[in-house]
């Protein structure tokens, strides 16, 4: 199975030391060279996501000013600012769900991989297929649980063992263990933190390359929290994960890179997590991380 | 200024008058109790006059009060101080066997009047045969190209049906030429019973496992097979009724017993109601007969339901009115549930937000306001005078009201579709899901409630409607049965309306009349009823 070969890789990569790391790294960018496919990337790591000014208005308000940035991969990013700076808006640029609001205009690029998904011959949908979403609160549809993991195996036509893809993948959500007897019951029967776990696992059976959170603990309680929190650790070994907070400890406790957008749609400081909260560049940020304001 | 405000304080806080609110509050409950009253006051009036209870000996009342009425109030009255969740299981008993057994009896009348079974049964296996041909192809969805599996079902689908002429005749046609051709009550009992059993399996694999369900399923079967064999002899009823008995009021009522029984524990009492009401009146009926009290000259009896028009009061029956009304609403669903679900879907799904979608909107709204009579002339305009139909049959009767009921049909699918919340189709859009399969798959199931119980009140509406009738010209009496879509067609309000204007004679006007409107009224109150529980239901699921 791909999901098993690929955390396999990545548990290599994982253990591997910084020198040989960089290494890597470095004739990775050398083969997108001798390529000559791209323009060199600045970041240190691979990068799966990257934008390229964007901006998107929604009627005549801008709500994302130019916004450049590389996310890279299988690493948690956050992404964090007070709220209506925009966070939402960008994360749905990525599987283009902002395609969905007539309002919403997007301009600028953003490759995923290679592919810039905004060039006209890109199908959304398909897209879609290979970024996984889930959403603040958690919206299981109103069929078994079975059926909402395997909805993205059912609508995307994958083959294989849907029994065993169902089982993996609510393993992977921390699940498992809590709904393996009454897989034939209603996801909405779950309490909330289920019900968000259960998303998850929804969102990764079809195996994406990425996945996009926005804001997925902020409907629940502390243990639950907590929980959702453990399990994006556990999926950043084998996914990229994108993930939208308003929680700046949150933040800080999960993720890799941290991206802090602030008021009227900018992006003002991406860098390491431990950088921004630590040893942040702009004042701004500062004392938005100090609770100065926002 | 001060020094006041602080010594009022002092004294308490002092009254404020509610007077104005007060006679508001009593002007709304008399405004809420007046059109209620009016109305009930009217159907006891209507229902006395049809049922004639006083004609009836003391005696007779005196017994089904002991053996029926108290009992049922009485356990019904503990229940309901203890166990509320008993007395609704038994309430919903009750109305199920009622619902039930009318559905029985619409679906007798089918049977016995217009649709053989040989024929009926011809097109289930002519529509069974490329179904399952599709569901097989659609196993096989990776390998076959859509188009390719598209045409190969329509290709079945036609040839099963309608044949290829001179090549391959259809199974249709087949079937209803076989040399030999089993017993009516067999093939209902292929169908109808399989209808009945398959659900009734897949709930009970539902609430425990498989083989639970399988063994359930098969049980029920047996029972309608069973059914013929026990009906004459016992009730002396026919073999096709005892099938058609046993699949629409047994085996669910049964299935629903059951299941909540299993299911239920604490509610598991609350089957003392219906079987108290059943046992009583039995009880009652044996009792009355020994004792020889003679019970009530009620209008509404079985002869009055299956008898034929007539010229006098005493012979006049509902019988053809009653069938009319159900074919035409058989046809009136065929019709507007589709079409109006369909422009629901597009208006809430697919329609881009623009000048001529709000144009439709309102007119929508608008046209359900339309008063019937036009609607009336509209299908004698369309269906007579342009397509040159018959006037008066089945097909522009059903087409008329079709039309009546399509904008209610609508808008009520509408707000279905509408209540089903946006983080679901988010949900089906983010997991990579087009339009038609987030439709399909997450909308739809998920509104169909909200849908059938907006469409069942507004078959309601339909099955009231007169002036359409009229309008179309329908005969305002008939005295033989309507057997196929061209023939002429009446309808239960139509004939009461006849008994009231054209045969306006005392007797008529006192004892079929009242009559003809009980049956119409339980009718639309059951119909309601569903609706209204259909609608619990879903409420309670979200
Ligand atoms: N569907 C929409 N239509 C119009 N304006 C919107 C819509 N969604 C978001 N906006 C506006 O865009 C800005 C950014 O919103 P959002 O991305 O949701 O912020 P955040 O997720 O950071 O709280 C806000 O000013 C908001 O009002
Ligand atoms: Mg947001």
């Amino acid at each position: 199975m791909s999901q098993e070969n690929m955390s396999n890789d990545n548990v290599e990569s994982a253990t591997e030391d910084p020198t040989d790391d960089d290494m890597i790294l470095e004739t990775d960018v050398a083969a997108g060279l001798e390529e000559g496919s791209e323009t060199v990337r600045t970041a240190r790591e691979r990068s799966i996501v990257e934008a390229n000014g964007i901006n998107v208005w929604y009627n005549d308000e801008q709500a994302l000013q130019d916004i450049t940035m590389s996310v890279p991969e299988n690493q948690v990013t956050a992404m964090i600012g007070p709220s209506g700076c925009g966070k939402s808006t960008f994360l749905r640029c990525i599987n283009r769900m902002n395609d969905m609001i007539d309002a919403a205009r997007v301009e600028g690029e953003l490759y995923l991989g290679e592919k810039n998904v905004y060039d006209p011959d890109v199908d959304p949908v398909a897209l879609r297929r290979r970024v996984g979403m889930v959403f603040q609160k958690p919206n299981p549809f109103p069929k078994s649980i079975y059926d909402n993991v395997a909805y993205g195996l059912k609508i995307q036509d994958i083959g294989g063992n849907h029994d065993e893809i169902v089982e993996e993948s609510l393993k992977r959500a921390a699940l498992w263990d809590e709904v393996k007897d009454q897989l034939d019951e209603s996801g909405l029967d779950l309490s909330g933190g289920q019900q968000q776990r259960l998303c998850i696992a929804r969102a990764i059976a079809p195996d994406p390359e990425v996945i996009l959170m926005d804001e997925p603990a902020s409907a629940l309680d502390p243990v639950a929290t907590s929980k959702i929190e453990d399990l994006i650790d556990e999926l950043a070994e084998d996914y990229t994960v994108i993930i939208v907070t308003h929680n700046m400890q949150q933040a800080a406790r999960i993720s890799d890179k941290t991206a802090v957008f602030l008021t009227g749609g900018e992006l003002v400081e991406f860098d390491d997590t431990k950088t921004i909260f630590e040893n942040p560049e702009h004042e701004r940020v500062e004392d938005y991380i100090t609770g100065k304001f926002g | 200024m001060a020094t006041q405000d602080r010594s009022s304080y002092a004294e308490g806080f002092g009254q404020v008058s509610r007077t104005v609110g007060t006679v508001f509050r009593y002007l709304l409950l008399a405004s809420t109790l007046f059109g209620i009253a009016v109305l009930a006051i009217l159907l006891v009036y209507v229902a006395n006059d049809a049922v004639q209870p006083l004609t009836a000996d003391p005696g007779w009342h005196l017994t089904f009060f002991l053996t029926l009425v108290l009992p049922t109030l009485a356990t019904a009255g503990y229940l309901a101080a203890t166990n509320l969740e008993a007395l609704k299981f038994g309430s919903m008993t009750i109305g199920l066997i009622v619902v039930s057994l009318l559905f029985s009896g619409g679906v007798a009348i089918i049977f016995i009047e217009v649709l053989a079974p040989l024929v009926w049964f011809a097109y289930v296996l002519a529509f069974a045969v490329p179904t399952v041909l599709m569901i097989a192809l659609q196993r096989r969805s990776r390998q076959l190209s859509f188009l390719t599996r598209f045409v190969v079902v329509a290709l079945a689908f036609y040839t099963s049906l309608f044949g290829l002429p001179g090549v391959v005749p259809s199974v249709a046609a087949l079937v209803q030429s076989a040399p030999f051709v089993p017993l009516d009550w067999v093939l209902l009992t292929l169908t109808l019973g399989l209808f009945a059993s398959a659900p009734t399996a897949s709930y009970a694999a539902g609430i425990r496992d498989r083989r639970t369900g399988l063994g359930v399923g098969v049980l029920a079967l047996a029972a309608v097979a069973a059914s013929p064999f026990i009906g004459p002899p016992v009730f002396g009823i026919g073999t096709v009724p005892s099938v058609i008995l046993a699949s629409v009021t047994v085996v669910p009522t049964v299935a629903f017993v059951g299941g909540t029984a299993v299911t239920r524990e604490h509610a598991r009492i609350g089957i003392l109601v219906p079987l108290l009401i059943v046992g009583g009146a039995l009880a009652g009926e044996v009792l009355v007969d020994t004792l020889g009290y003679a019970g009530p000259q009620s209008w509404v009896d079985w002869q009055f339901l299956t008898s034929d028009h007539s010229g006098t009061a005493e012979d006049a029956g509902l019988y053809p009115a009653i069938a009319g009304s159900i074919l035409l609403m058989v046809t009136v669903a065929a019709l507007s549930f589709p079409v109006g679900v369909g422009a629901a879907l597009y208006l809430e799904e697919y329609a881009p937000d623009n000048r001529i979608t709000r144009f439709i909107d309102v007119n929508i709204s608008n046209l359900a306001g339309v008063p019937s009579v036009v609607y009336g002339l509209l299908g004698l305009g369309l269906f007579v005078t342009q397509l040159g139909r018959p006037s008066g049959t089945i097909f522009v009767g059903g087409a008329t009201l079709a039309l009546l009921i399509l904008p209610i049909v609508i808008i009520s699918s509408r707000e279905a579709i509408r209540s089903v919340p946006d983080e679901m189709r988010q949900a089906s859009y983010g997991m990579g899901a087009t339009k038609w399969q987030t439709v399909k798959n997450v909308i739809l199931p998920r509104a169909f409630p909200g849908i059938l119980t907006g469409t069942i009140l507004a078959l309601g509406r339909a099955i009231g409607e007169t002036a359409p009738l009229i309008m179309i010209g329908a005969p305002n009496v008939l005295f033989s049965f309507p057997s196929e879509l061209s023939s002429k067609v009446s309808a239960m309000p139509l004939q009461v309306y006849s008994w009231a204007s054209y045969f306006a004679t005392d007797a008529f006007y006192e004892k079929a009349v009242p009559a003809g409107v009980v049956i119409l009224v339980t009718v639309l109150l059951a119909m309601n009823s569903i609706a209204i529980v259909l609608r619990n239901r879903y409420e309670q699921e979200t």
